[in-house]
């Protein structure tokens, strides 16, 4: 008997209705479960009034011996040569048909409910995913946009950067508010949640650099409201999401103070330390308190490094400071450059 | 806290006006310095408004100390989390009695191993059956508080429910050779499709495990006698199995788990086979085998 290696992928066809019914009488089913099996057990399933097996394998890769199966369905007719396996196709007829193709058939009829079920959520799940990813990319745009500000150009980089945000809002979340229905919000939050936290990063960012002051999640949830029309079911960012959204916000912000020392806006460093050191205060205590805080704990062991390189810096400056002798004419920009760059990483 | 920032703001403002000899450079400096300071300082009664712009005037409004306003945010989602992790401490009490009330069953479905009569051993499975059917819907009252969010919970009584659903589908299957489908097992457990439902996943998850107890029921039976029940068996497993391999799995857990019953189906196959080709099936004429 040849062992038959063969695995190739057949279409999968879908929606396959159960009345496509192929009078098969016998097949034999070769098992060969590993690649270096010699022998081969046949075994003998009747399918009197089931679809084709062959029409129903999933398109993914299917395990030698399902090939098999599906082959030997194909091959039955014309089995490989040997007097075993005539044998016990003549008895194989001889045995008594097995009660259950009714069973059979209700049970297909069953699984196709659960493959269309479970077909539309995963090509939601993907969806998601894919509008999720675009609303990562923009953000982060923005999150770029607004470091360079300086003191000279803030205007016009934070309205450009809102404008941004806003076109983030109306374009990619409208897909993400578009596919949301009901309990799909809690169901395949794992989809969209790292693009709602990149853009609760990207607007507290806009917000902080514009007013200095951390944008609320009622706020969000209410410019978020004037997105969807009456029909269809807003997004309201949930608490979870909003918290992993501001733990990464301090990142950009003390990216921010690094950049804002080095270009002499000192007091801004400032005001941005205390700003972090206020939003770790508050999280260290809603952290034990969150769902599946294992994201979380993370995130604020890198905000309180975070927060100790803003405070690094700012004492680098304070100390240092005296060490600065200006030379003469010197511009308005003045040249911190001797503070030891290295210390700001 | 505003005292410190303005003293704060003297002691840098001293120490720039002592390092920065032209006095140009400055007073250049000291305005946007301001502009960036006192947007911090200019905070109006509601920080929540979006227009307050970045106030250039140098007179120092009152300032409410930016630590209050955000500790309001932050005060009422420690309430809510507060409230949710409460909720979740009441769930998993339920579950950790659903858990136990499922060992019990699936102990007394052990003894189907052994030439237990089916009765007595299903008897004892249908009680824990029926404590369970309670649990469920305290659980569903515990969610009924809060709506929707059935998902936001639902991994702490996924495992125990895929659990569940593998005993109740095995002993639907011991007792009339059929599969127990979806609609049937929400309704054993008392659930509804509306709010609490039964998860199609889990279901199919609790298939999967169920179809690992036949290689061994399997083989217990043949040797007390009964060498018809590999034939049925295996019929059962086939079909699943082939119904199975209807679904478009991703590769999770329940893809894992899928790929397990194939394993089941060919130990199955192994067991029927070594029953026939010794013509122990009943109803098998020694007669064919002789032909060999």
């Amino acid at each position: 008997m040849v062992p038959l290696r063969v695995c190739h992928r057949l279409v999968r066809l879908r929606g396959v209705p159960s009345s496509l019914h192929h009078p098969v009488p016998t097949t034999i089913t070769m098992a060969a479960p590993q690649p270096g099996c010699k022998t081969l057990r046949p075994s003998i399933s009747s399918r009197n009034s089931s679809p084709h097996p062959l029409l129903l394998l999933p398109r993914t890769r299917t395990p030698h011996f399902l090939s098999a199966f599906s082959l030997s369905a194909a091959l039955s007719p014309a089995s490989t040569a040997g007097p075993a396996p005539k044998r016990f196709r003549t008895m194989a007829t001889d045995a008594a048909a097995p009660p259950a193709s009714a069973g059979c058939s209700a049970m297909k009829a069953e699984f196709a409910r659960h493959t269309e079920y479970l077909n539309t959520l995963n090509d939601k799940r993907e969806r998601l995913v894919k509008a999720s990813r675009d609303v990562t990319m923009n953000s982060k745009k923005v999150i770029f946009q607004v470091h360079r500000i300086s003191r000279n150009n803030k205007e016009e980089v934070l309205s450009k950067a809102e404008n941004d945000l806003a076109a983030v809002v109306n374009q990619h979340i409208g897909k993400l508010v578009k596919e949301l229905h009901g309990t799909d919000f809690w169901k395949l939050r794992r989809a969209y949640t790292f693009g709602v936290q990149e853009y609760i990063e990207a607007a507290t960012f806009c917000r902080f650099c514009k007013t200095g002051t951390l944008l609320s999640l009622d706020e969000i949830n209410d410019s978020l409201l004037a997105l969807s029309d009456k029909s269809v079911e807003p997004l309201q960012i949930n608490v979870l999401d909003y918290l992993l959204g501001v733990a990464d916000l301090s990142g950009e912000l003390m990216r921010l103070a690094i950049g804002r020392i080095s270009d002499g806006e000192v007091e801004y460093a400032k005001d941005i330390c205390s700003f972090v050191r206020d939003i770790y205060r508050e999280l260290t205590l809603l952290v034990p308190l969150m769902d599946d805080n294992n994201e979380m704990k993370k995130k604020m062991e890198v905000m309180l490094q975070s927060v100790v390189k803003i405070e690094n810096a700012c004492f680098s400056v304070h100390v240092r400071g005296s060490e600065y002798i200006p030379m003469l004419g010197s511009s308005a920009e003045p040249d911190y450059a001797f503070f030891g760059g290295a210390d700001y990483d | 806290m505003r005292p410190t920032a303005t003293a704060v703001a003297a002691t840098a403002a001293a120490l720039r006006a002592a390092f920065f000899a032209p006095p140009v450079a400055a007073s250049r400096l000291l305005p946007p310095r301001r502009v960036l300071l006192l947007p911090l300082h200019c905070l109006s009664s509601s920080y929540s408004s979006s227009a307050v712009p970045p106030c250039a005037s140098p007179s120092d409004s009152q300032p409410p100390p930016l630590p209050a306003l955000m500790d309001a945010q932050f005060e009422s989602f420690r309430a809510q989390l507060d409230g949710s992790s409460a909720l979740r401490d009441r769930i998993r009490a339920v579950v950790s009695e659903v858990e136990s009330a499922s060992r019990a069953a699936t102990a007394a479905l052990l003894l189907v191993h052994q030439p237990v009569p089916l009765a007595d051993v299903l008897g004892k499975a249908k009680l824990q059956v029926e404590v369970i059917k309670g649990l469920y819907s305290q659980l569903a009252e515990i969610l009924k508080e809060c709506p929707g969010q059935y998902y936001r919970y639902h991994g702490d009584w996924r495992t125990e429910t895929q659990t569940v659903v593998s005993m109740l589908a095995f002993t639907h299957w011991l007792e009339t050779g059929g599969l127990l489908t979806h609609a049937e097992a929400q309704e054993k457990l008392g659930l509804s499709s509306g709010e609490f439902g039964l998860d199609v996943e889990d279901y199919l998850t609790g298939l999967c495990f169920m179809s690992s107890d036949f290689p061994r029921y399997v083989v217990n039976r043949v040797t007390s006698g009964d060498y018809d029940c590999p034939r049925k068996v295996l019929s059962f497993l086939t079909d699943l199995h082939a119904s199975f391999r209807m679904l478009n799995l991703r590769n999770d857990f329940l893809r894992k788990k899928f790929d397990g019953v194939k394993y089941d189906l060919r130990r199955v196959e192994e067991v029927f086979y070594d029953v026939k080709i010794r013509g122990l099936v009943p109803g098998e004429s020694k007669q064919e085998v002789a032909q060999s």
